[in-house]
């Protein structure tokens, strides 16, 4: 399932880097309906009105973005993998 | 702490934060894609593939913001981006057709450590570009040069004529040729006497050009979502670790 409007993680990596302290394109998320693990900047990004990331095995949705005027509003689903410094 | 250290801290930990460039040149690449040179002060420095984005902010207010490529190598101070432009898009017609030297922008980066390499990552390398996905590959390719290194290096690149082949004639006296093989494909018109490959990336052209999947080479595709998702296809069916193949869509809502 794609389109031309598919990016990917690293497409909306600035964004996410709102969100996230690491490296949104390397930070691996692992998915709750699938239970594949896979970075970020592998997941795949549809962007509307605001972003919406999908698991790329399973396309289930991992994150809503909303993008106000002064304030993120942030949906995630499934676990984060975050590394630390 | 190591140079390498320090960028790494910078690069994956630092707030990110929007600074104002200047532009310093202009540099027509083809007829529709430019390339900025760009001046960034307090720029942390990037690594070869990650990218910047680029905000426009109209009188009334209204804000627009795209993702481009760094196409210059770490080792140039002054960064590069090129912008193909998209017709009817928002932002690149002006930055393809309204910008000038001294002009500013507002950019923020260097976004993404998923899809970068270093000399020291090694190889053999395997990069497949379409279009102004060949950008973040020319960093790598420039970055390999200023380095001097001999790695194994191919690169397979996309374009609909050949006046949009991008870079073209760097890519023909880019250091070090050993090791560097470089291949074009045209996908919509050849000129007369054209000996590269015509049509769109397939299999046949991918197995010419890559190292064999036993080499294990580090794959690095970009370009409009389509064309990536049917390379990232071919290279697994011909057999390549789908955990070393690094992909970067952009689409349409790129422009």
């Amino acid at each position: 399932m794609s389109d031309d409007h598919t990016l990917d993680g690293n497409g909306v990596a600035g964004l996410l880097r709102e969100v996230l302290a690491s490296d949104p394109t390397t930070t691996r998320r692992r998915c709750p309906d699938c239970g594949d693990t896979q970075p970020l900047g592998r997941h795949r990004a549809y962007r509307g009105a605001g972003v919406v990331l999908r698991c790329p095995s399973c396309e289930a949705v991992a994150a809503v973005i909303a993008e106000q005027a002064s304030e993120l509003v942030v949906h995630l689903r499934g676990a984060l993998l975050v590394a630390r410094a | 702490m190591a140079g390498a250290a320090v960028l790494e801290r910078l690069t994956s930990r630092a707030p990110i934060t929007w600074r104002v460039a200047t532009v310093l040149e202009v540099v027509d690449e083809t007829p529709t894609a430019r390339t900025l040179v760009l001046d960034v002060p307090g720029w942390p420095g990037h690594r070869a593939g990650q990218h910047v984005d680029v905000r426009l902010t109209a009188e009334d207010g209204y804000q627009a913001q795209r993702s481009y490529s760094i196409a210059s190598a770490p080792e140039t101070p002054e960064l590069a981006i090129t912008v193909q432009v998209v017709p009817d898009g928002e932002v690149s017609p002006y930055l393809v057709e309204e910008v000038r030297p001294g002009d500013q922008l507002e950019l923020r980066g260097p976004i993404g450590g998923f899809f970068t390499w270093r000399v020291e990552d090694g190889g053999p390398l395997l990069l497949v570009g379409g279009g102004s996905g060949l950008a973040p590959l020319m960093a790598m390719l420039r970055h390999r040069a200023a380095r001097g290194s001999t790695v194994d290096t191919r690169l397979l690149a996309s374009a609909r004529t050949i006046r949009d082949a991008l870079y073209r004639d760097e890519l023909e006296t880019l250091g070090p040729r050993d090791g560097l093989r470089v291949a074009w494909t045209l996908t919509r018109e050849t000129p007369p006497g054209w000996d590269g490959f015509t049509g769109r990336v397939d299999a046949e052209k991918l197995a010419a050009v890559a190292p064999p999947p036993a080499a294990a080479p580090r794959c690095f595709v970009c370009g409009p979502t389509p064309f990536v998702e049917a390379v990232a296809d071919l290279l697994v069916r011909a057999g390549h670790d789908p955990r070393a193949i690094h992909a970067e869509r952009f689409g349409p809502t790129g422009s």
